[in-house]
Parts: structure tokens; sequence; C-alpha cells
């Protein structure tokens, strides 16, 4: 599919702007830093393993990094590896012009740690930390953690049944105009 | 209550368990891996009713959260299918492809044009939003700033410009009135001493004050030319009105904006935990360091709005002799600010009165006596709100009604500051209680002679020494600062730590400067240019602070909301400097010796006077418009559309109330049917929802 191809084909590159966010630039760059990825030795491989785009220094220091690959990752092995496609899928949905519901969407997957389709009080416990860091000094303490995720619960759950879903979560994410501005990627000009 | 009964609905669960299973035959590897717990399935796309048979503009495509191979496939499908439509549509729909293209290519571009844009969206990055809305008020006002300008230019001084070089057939009307009055005569020497232009550049006295720059410059000329006909004094005074108009027009409907976005995602307080938390996270490019320090500040976050939350319930416990305390408290607190505030005042009014009878004063010391009140603003603008953050400390308000009790007393302070230097002036001018000195022209012409003048250089020194002391602050406070904190380690410098950019103060300093601006125009008419570039240089300045002494901050600021305030605090400045415009052009006798309304009464009388040389039909027409049986109707027509809309926001809102509450309700439903089920297939010995997925995955394997 032209991934360790050194140039992308014209067709291939409009197909690609017409099914992602992504400017022509912004695709170029991208399939730079892909290549880059891509060592000498595993010029066949059609994808890249996860610890080399951990690598990337937009996502070295992101908490949800590994969450970031795990939800991007079209891979059979479940092992966070991203082929191209799931690359530009990636950035396409961190850019500045990606719809709130595409945002919101992916948000909701990245913080579904354990992938069952709801935000139960695990999963929010996990993000809090993942925000607040991992350290002993920077984490809550149990009661401070209990009762954020009782008030998170309160104002979310609209339907009471002690997860939140993705409609819930969209709804939330839609009343706070700061959440499209937060989500992009790529701060360097692309 | 049949076994295959019973199948279907918790067949039915698991199945919605699963995603709806729609275009199945292109879900090739959508294998739910049974690793902890059944797996949601985000593989197959979401359930919709079929594929609509025009496809539409290929955004659609990008708005679904679906993988590249998906939505490759669908995009084949789609093409496949080859809808029978007329030429015409084909036509139509390639043109409109190539239209949405073209709109992406151009706002490509326009956003290279925009003004800083990357440098905000950096800040943004970097600071949050509270600080990049600072920096998006600061250019909203330079963009405004260089409008007016235009607009000004455009309309009186280009006008005057090309009149004083002409000079033919022009009418210059010369006032009536006693001679004494008449006398001006700004100081043109010839030789002056070199540092002469300098002390003359800060304090627009000199070479300054006989120029383009205030009012005494500008004649009375109507330009008569072949048809050609130009009333400048009618012409200063409309294109002040407007400008003052033109900037209350730009600020509404910025705050409309604003506004819109605020109702829209609802009041502030209700769900802030959780859009703490689902939207806290910047994902911008950031290193180890910024990293730690966003995860401390939101984790900081946290704990002060629990602990807020806590401080609440507390509150509200506490027994009536404790409230009462606490109340007294606070009532004796904030007279004791009050006084802090009126003191300022006062000094800021000894100040100007003593500044005023030291005109005359030679070299460095008069600059100091003619700058005395600016001065005496600037101490007063730093000393008070601190002195009343130390007494804060003692009212014991929850955190957000601390910010927002002591942006209050600022913003007090530092309008009403503004507007006892004024009402100083114009005491002076008008002489108040001296009335001998008034007697002849109806103003102080003995230490007046051109009093617009005057006013116009007050403000101008204003509005250049409060851009001074913001360079030298920076120069001389938060470089040393941070060079101090940064090389040396004790504990003072632990305490003090580096500089944070705070956003209020900041904010009431720009809405300070252009309030000036607009009270001086109609006497300064070039002083919208040089607000514009002292803005813009400010930009640049407090973007190099920025970046190199602040660290960022702990506690943000919530951006909306901020942007709301920011708009109506600078109407509070608007409001003042409207009200010294109002006086000004109705109340106070112009000079008799300068400007363009040198042979009139009163500033206002020159649009009567032109008002009647209009022709009659259009006097009775204005006449008709202003009386009445028009103005009547018009407003009862207003009211009753303000009634109706306002009903429609409170259906509106029930309405919401009226769903939720459905919701709710329609959740509890489900829960309890859920249960029933269990319990019945519990005793039915129906196999549970459990066993039914491993079972389903197995099969699907």
């Amino acid at each position: 599919m032209g991934t360790t191809a050194s140039q992308l084909g014209k067709d291939l590159l409009s197909e690609y702007q017409e099914l992602t966010f992504l400017t022509k630039q912004e695709i170029l760059l991208a399939h730079k830093r892909y290549s880059e990825l891509l060592s000498k030795e595993d010029r066949n491989l059609t994808s890249v393993p996860m610890e080399k785009v951990l690598s990337l220094p937009e996502l070295k220091s992101n908490p949800f990094r590994k969450r970031i690959c795990h939800v991007f990752s079209t891979s059979d092995m479940k092992d966070g590896s991203l082929t191209f496609e799931d690359f530009l899928d990636l950035l396409s949905a961190f850019s500045d012009s990606a719809t709130l519901e595409i945002k919101s969407h992916y948000a909701f997957r990245i913080f579904d740690f354990d992938d069952d389709g709801t935000l139960d009080g695990g999963d929010l416990e996990k993000l809090v930390n993942c925000l607040t860091g991992k350290t002993e000094d920077t984490r809550l303490t149990p009661e401070e953690m209990r009762q954020l995720i009782s008030n998170i619960l309160e104002e979310s759950d609209i339907d009471k049944d002690g997860t939140v879903n993705l409609s819930e979560f969209q709804h939330v994410i839609s009343r706070s105009p700061d959440f499209v501005r937060a989500k992009s990627l790529f701060c360097r000009t692309a | 209550m049949e076994f295959s009964e019973l199948q279907r609905p918790s067949s039915t669960i698991a199945h919605s368990y699963h995603g709806a299973q729609q275009l199945v035959r292109l879900r090739s590897k959508s294998v739910v891996s049974n690793q902890n717990g059944p797996q949601f399935n985000w593989g197959s796309p979401p359930s919709e009713g079929g594929e609509e048979g025009d496809s539409g503009p290929p955004k659609d495509l990008r708005e679904r959260p679906m993988t590249m191979r998906l939505k490759r496939a669908i995009r084949e499908v789609q093409q496949m299918r080859v809808p029978v439509v007329t030429s015409w549509q084909s036509w139509k729909r390639s043109k409109a492809k190539s239209l949405s293209r073209f709109r992406a290519d151009a706002g490509g571009v326009m956003s290279y044009v925009a003004l800083w844009r990357k440098a905000l969206h950096k800040i943004g990055g970097h600071f949050g939003g509270g600080v990049q809305s600072y920096f998006i008020f600061l250019r909203f006002l330079v963009v405004l700033n260089f409008l007016s300008f235009l607009l000004i230019a455009g309309f009186i001084l280009i006008p005057s410009i090309v009149f004083r070089s002409t000079s033919t057939s022009n009418m210059t009307v010369d006032s009536t009135g006693p001679e004494v009055c008449k006398v001006y005569d700004p100081n043109l020497q010839g030789l002056v001493v070199f540092y002469q232009y300098f002390l003359d550049l800060l304090s627009g006295t000199g070479f300054m004050e006989y120029s383009y720059m205030f009012y005494g410059y500008y004649n009375n000329t109507v330009a008569e030319s072949s048809g050609f006909h130009y009333n400048l004094p009618l012409a200063y005074l409309l294109t002040s009105v407007f400008y003052f108009a033109f900037c209350l027009i730009c600020i509404i409907a910025r705050m409309g904006s604003a506004l819109r976005v605020a109702v829209a995602t609802g009041s502030g307080a209700a769900g802030s935990y959780s859009k703490m938390v689902f939207t806290g996270w910047d994902y911008g490019c950031q290193g180890d360091r910024a990293t730690k320090l966003k995860q401390k500040s939101i984790h900081y976050q946290l704990q002060v709005d629990l602990e807020e939350e806590r401080l609440q319930k507390k509150a509200l416990s506490l027994t009536l002799g404790q409230t009462v305390g606490l109340c007294s408290l606070r009532i004796f607190l904030m007279l004791i600010s009050l006084a802090l505030i009126g003191g300022a005042f006062f000094g800021i009014f000894k100040a100007t009165v003593f500044s005023q009878v030291q005109v005359g004063a030679e070299g460095i010391l008069g600059l100091f006596w003619v700058y005395l009140p600016s001065i005496v603003i600037t101490t007063g603008n730093f000393v008070v709100p601190f002195m009343c953050d130390q007494i804060a400390l003692f009212e014991r308000y929850s955190p957000s009604t601390t910010i927002i009790v002591a942006l209050f007393r600022s913003v007090f302070l530092r309008m009403i500051s503004l507007g006892v230097l004024l009402f100083t002036l114009w005491s002076q001018i008008t002489c108040f209680k001296d009335s001998p000195k008034c007697e002849l022209c109806q103003y102080n012409n003995k230490e007046y002679p051109c009093w617009e003048t005057r006013v116009g250089q007050e403000m101008y020194k204003l509005a250049l020494f409060d851009f001074l002391i913001t360079i030298a602050m920076l120069i001389l406070v938060e470089f040393p600062r941070r060079l101090f904190v940064d090389h040396y380690s004790c504990v003072l410098t632990r305490w003090v730590g580096r500089q944070e950019f705070l956003v209020p103060p900041n904010v009431l300093g720009l809405v300070y400067g252009q309030t000036v601006v607009w009270t001086g125009a109609l006497f300064c008419p070039l002083l919208p240019l040089i607000n514009t570039l002292k803005f813009f240089i400010l930009f640049y300045c407090k973007k190099v602070t920025l970046f190199s002494n602040c660290r960022p901050a702990v506690k943000t600021f919530r951006s909306t909301t901020s942007t709301i305030f920011f708009l109506v605090v600078l109407l509070f400045g608007w409001g003042l400097a409207l009200v010294a415009m109002i006086y000004s052009l109705a109340q106070i006798h112009p000079s008799m010796s300068c400007g363009p309304f040198r042979s009139l009464t009163m500033m206002w009388s020159i649009v009567p006077n032109t008002f009647y040389t209009l022709s009659l039909t259009t006097q009775d027409f204005i006449f008709y418009m202003g009386s009445q049986a028009f103005s009547i109707p018009l407003f009862i027509f207003s009211c009753v559309v303000l009634c109706y809309v306002a009903a429609l926001a409170t259906v509106y809102g029930k309405s919401v109330d009226l769903l939720k509450a459905q919701l709710k309700l329609e959740g509890r439903d489900k829960q309890f049917l859920v249960k029933q089920i269990e319990e019945l297939s519990r005793e039915m010995g129906v196999p549970t929802r459990d066993q039914l997925d491993t079972f389903d995955t197995g099969a699907a394997n």
C-alpha cells in the first residue's frame, strides 16, 4: 500500500486528503516522519512497532501515549503497532480541523482503559491518575479520589447506571468549548 | 415465558453490547479477543439507516470514526453505486467538490495572513487558554484602534491637511467675544535647548502642542469649491460620535459571539469536575518538564476545587453566632478597603490640583510636576490592590469569590481614579468654586487659553506614562527577578519564585489604557494611532517576558467566561469615556482662541446650526422620526419582540429539563428490566449474559 515507498503516489495522496482532515503538506510531512521511524532493516515491514512510535517527541511525554497507540492500531495481535494509515488516522483525529464528534469519539476510546465501551469507576480512577502524574506526591488521596469520582458520575451519568457511556461523554464534551482547541498535536509548523 | 422468548431479550442485549452488524461483508477481521471480559467492538460502523442514494460531499466520510480501511471500502462501494442522476446534478456535485477543496486551500492561506495566529497558538499550547485569551483581547484592541485611526484620518486629518495646504476659498468664521479670550500663543520659539525636544515629546508641549496632534491646531474651515462642500467642525464632531458608536458595536458583537458560546455550553459551574477531567489535558507537544508542570497544575486545581466544596459544606453548618461574627468581620474589612480606595482618590485630587498650579516650571523638576497625576495614579494602582489582597486573606471567602472581589475592587479603583482626574481637570477649567476667573469667557482663559489641548495633553501623558512604566517594569523587575531566582538558590528565592503571568491585572491595564484613549480622542485625534503602536509593541514585549520569565500558572483561568468579563470591564471604561465626552460636548464653552468650534457657544450647537440649513422636507421628516407618533409605537414593538424572545428562551430551558428528567427515568426503567431479566433467567436456569458472550465469541471463532 505504498507505506515503504519513498514517494506517495498522487492518487493515494488525494485519497488520503479526502478521507482525513489533513492538508497535503501535513500528509507529506507525516509520510516523512513515518519513514524515519522505519529503520533500514525493517524496510519490508508494513507497520511500526509501538516502542518506535512512542519515541516520537510529540508522544514521548504524553501520559496517554500507550492508550493512543492501542486505540489507533488495527493490527491483529493488539500490540499497538501502527501502519501508515493508522498513523494518518491518528494525526487526522488530533488535527485542528477535525470535528468535535471525531475528537470526542477517540477521546472516549482512549479513556476507556478496559475497552468495555463505558467509563466506570476503575477507568475514571486510572484517568485521573494519568492526569495528575504517577509519582506519589502528585496523586490524590483515596478520599479525594472517591469524592472526585462520585462528583464526576453525579454530573455526567445521566441515566444513573454508574458508568459514563459514549453519548453522555459527548454531551459533557459538547458543553465545553475549550475541548476542540486542546486536542491538537503537531504544534510545530507542519 | 418460553425459553425462546426469554432468549430474545437477552440475546438482544448481547447483540446491542456487540454493536450493530451493518455491512458485515466489510468486517474482515473484527474478531473480539476475549482478554479480560467482553470487549466492545468498535470495528463495525455505527448503525445508520443504510447509505443514502446521494453520496453527498466527501467530507461526510471523514467525520465517521472508522479506520482508514473501512472508510476506503465504503468509498469504493459509494463510487460503485452509480446513482441515476442527471448530468446537471453530476456537474453540480463536481463543482461542489472543487468548491470545498478551494475553500480548504483558501482557509489555509488566510490563516497565514491573520495577525499573530502562530504566536497565539504557541502561547495557548504552552500556557493555556486563560493567558491566550489575554493576548487575543490585546489583538482585538490593536485592530480596533487601527480601524478607529483610519476613520479619524479619513474624515478629520486628511481634509484638514488638504485645506491647510490649499487655503483657497475657505471660510474661517471668526469668533465673537472679548478679545482677551482669543489670545493663544503656543510657545513657537525659534531656538531651543536640544533636550527641550525630548521633554516636549514626553509632555506634549512645545513643538507638539501646535500640530495635528492636538485639537488646537484644527481650524473651523468650511470648504466650498465647485459644488464640493465640506464642513470641518461638523465632520470633527460627527466622526468623534461615530467613533464611540463604532467601538460600542464592535464590543457588543464580540460579546455576543462569546455569550452565544457560553449559553450553549451551559453555566460554567455545572459539570465542572467532569469538564476538568475530560478536557483538562492539552495534547500539544510538550517536553517532560512542561508535562510535569501541567500534571502538577491539574493536581492543584482538582485539590483546590475539592477543598472548596468541603469548605462550602462546612460553611453551611456554621452556627448563628459564627456566621454573625464572620459577616461583621467581612463588613469591617470591606470598609477598610473602601477607606484605602478613598484615600487614593483624595491623593489623586490633590496631586492634579497641585500639578496644574505648577505650570511653567523648567527642566526635570517641571517634568516631574507635569507627570505628578500619572505618577500618583500608577502608585495607587500598585499599592492599593496589594493591600486589599492582604486584607482579603482575613476575609476567608472561597477562592473563586476572592478573585472576583479582588477584580472588582481593582476595576473600581482604576476607573474611578481616572474619573477623579477628569473631574478635577474639568472643575479647574470651568472653575467651580472660583467664579471671577471664568466670568469673562465662561472658562478659565488665564490658565487654559486652549483648554481642549490641555486636556488632550493630559490624556497623552497618561497613555505614554502607562507604556513607559510597563516597559520599565519589564526591564527592571521581571528580568532581574528571573536571573536572581535562576542563579541563586536561597530561602528568599524559593519563596518568591519565578514570575507568574497574572491575567486579571494585565487585562485591567489594557482596559485602563483604552479608556484613556477614548476619553482623549476628542481632544487628541492622533491618540488612537499612538495607542495602536503602543499595544503592538506591548504584544511583543509581553510575549518575550511570558516565555522568558514566567512559569505556567498553577491556577488556570477559564477562557470563555473570562472573555465576557474582559469585554464587560471594557464597557465600563467606554461608559466613563462617554460621560466625559457628553459633558465636554454639551456643557463647557469651547475655547475662543483655537480649534474647530471657536465660534460657537457649545460644541454640539454645530449640529442644530447645520440642521436648519437642510431642506424643509428633510427637517420635517427628521422631526417626525423624533416625535411621539413614531417613537412610542417603535418602543412598544421592541418590547413585544423582547418579551417573545425571553418567553422562547424559558420554554427551551424547561423542555431541556423535562428531557433530562425523562432520560433519568428511562435509565432507571432499563436497570429495573435488566434486573428482572437476570432474576428470571436465574430462576429458569437460562445461561447468564456473561456465559452467553463466551458462547457467542466461541461461535464466531
